[in-house]
């Protein structure tokens, strides 16, 4: 399954196989640090907004795929939030991977990273911040990055099938 | 000289942030004016603006959020650019604390808001990245100097200097001085008291929400 999460309102993009969206339909509350997702109801963010289960979705995905405006290198703050509140993904205990600490796994799937930033004036610095971030989040994650992209506005995002 | 001290933690209290910028007050004491600002949520209210017109440098607390800053955090920056609250004299500067032990992991929460200034129109000044920030309100002792803080409290004496002197430094990165393999202990053990004292049990930590259980 193909988890793809966007900034974008009217996606209407060529998605191939068994996929699931999630874009802002309702707003979204912003993760408060309570580590609840992992101490109170492991696996799920206690907070209920509809954006709670992103964690489990995660669980089930081959592949996840960001689609954002570029805010200084980093996914906007929607799609932000969505991951924020999406850490339930992993364990909060410890591994040692690459010789830095990170968070062992909840689930046995490997997910393959792809990035899609749009935006006008991307810098070179932004870029290389962004790969740095998604290459970050494959470590984080204990997944893969497939592909990276930038592109300077929505329109040149729709020949882009998923 | 006035200085901005923002805590850009989710959290009202108890933060590493907030700890943080109380340390790095200690070491701005008596030297300048500090405004606090608190950035708890996604919108920056017109009375943190106004306070932060009137300040000639920022500085930004926040922890490592999924390889970067808070996305409350990030859409405050958002708001602050589009509000053209921009000055090229306003140094900005960053303490990220992460909770794995490696002050280095904060690199990138660094480089958005080092991006941001160049976006925003604003100095950026340096940072420092903190990690082991998970064990900092278990590590405070009457000596600054001394105990596993140290190394932290002594980039932040640094920090400070620089920024009193209006000048930009490269970023630094710190750990708390504590062996990795104790903190990590230390955490884990810490999740698993927390588990049990919400009614859990310890094994539901690794809990795999899958289709059979939903």
């Amino acid at each position: 399954m193909k988890l793809i999460i966007t900034d974008i309102e009217e996606f209407n993009f060529s998605v191939e196989g068994e996929h699931k969206i999630i874009k802002p339909q309702q707003s979204i509350h912003h993760c408060i640090g309570c580590f609840g997702c992992w101490i109170k109801t492991p696996g799920r963010c206690v907070i209920h907004d509809g954006y709670e289960d992103t964690g489990i979705e995660m669980g089930r995905c081959k592949e996840l795929i960001l689609i954002s405006r570029c805010c200084y290198g980093s996914v906007s703050p929607f799609v932000k939030m969505v991951q924020d509140r999406a850490i339930s993904y992993i364990h909060p205990d410890f591994v040692i991977r690459k010789g830095e600490m990170h968070h062992k796994r909840r689930y046995q799937n490997v997910i393959e990273l792809s990035l899609y930033l749009y935006g006008e004036n991307i810098t070179d610095a932004e870029k290389e911040t962004a790969r740095i971030i998604i290459e970050g989040n494959a470590d984080n994650y204990d997944g893969r990055v497939k592909d990276v992209r930038f592109y300077q506005s929505v329109e040149e995002l729709e020949g882009l099938t998923l | 000289m006035r200085i901005a001290l923002i805590n850009g933690s989710p959290k009202v209290k108890d933060s590493s942030s907030g700890l943080l910028l109380e340390d790095l007050k200690i070491f701005l004491s008596g030297k300048c004016e500090v405004a606090e600002i608190a950035m708890h949520s996604p919108d920056v209210s017109e009375e943190a603006i106004e306070e932060l017109r009137n300040t000639d440098a920022w500085v930004f607390a926040y922890p490592l959020y999924v390889d970067c800053m808070p996305a409350h955090l990030l859409s405050c920056l958002v708001q602050l650019e589009d509000k053209h609250v921009h000055d090229r004299r306003t140094h900005i500067y960053g303490i990220v604390n992460c909770g794995f032990y490696e002050g280095i992991q904060t690199d990138p929460a660094l480089r958005v808001l080092q991006n941001w200034c160049v976006k925003a129109g604003f100095c950026w000044g340096g940072g420092i990245g903190v990690g082991g920030g998970g064990g900092l309100a278990m590590m405070s002792g009457p000596k600054p100097d001394k105990g596993p803080k140290a190394p932290v409290n002594k980039e932040l004496e640094e920090l400070a200097d620089q920024i009193l002197r209006c000048r930009t430094q490269e970023n630094r990165y710190v750990s708390v001085a504590f062996p990795r393999f104790l903190y990590r202990m230390a955490a884990q053990m810490g999740w698993r008291q927390q588990i049990r004292a919400n009614g859990g049990k310890a094994g539901d930590l690794g809990k795999a929400i899958t289709n059979d259980n939903l």
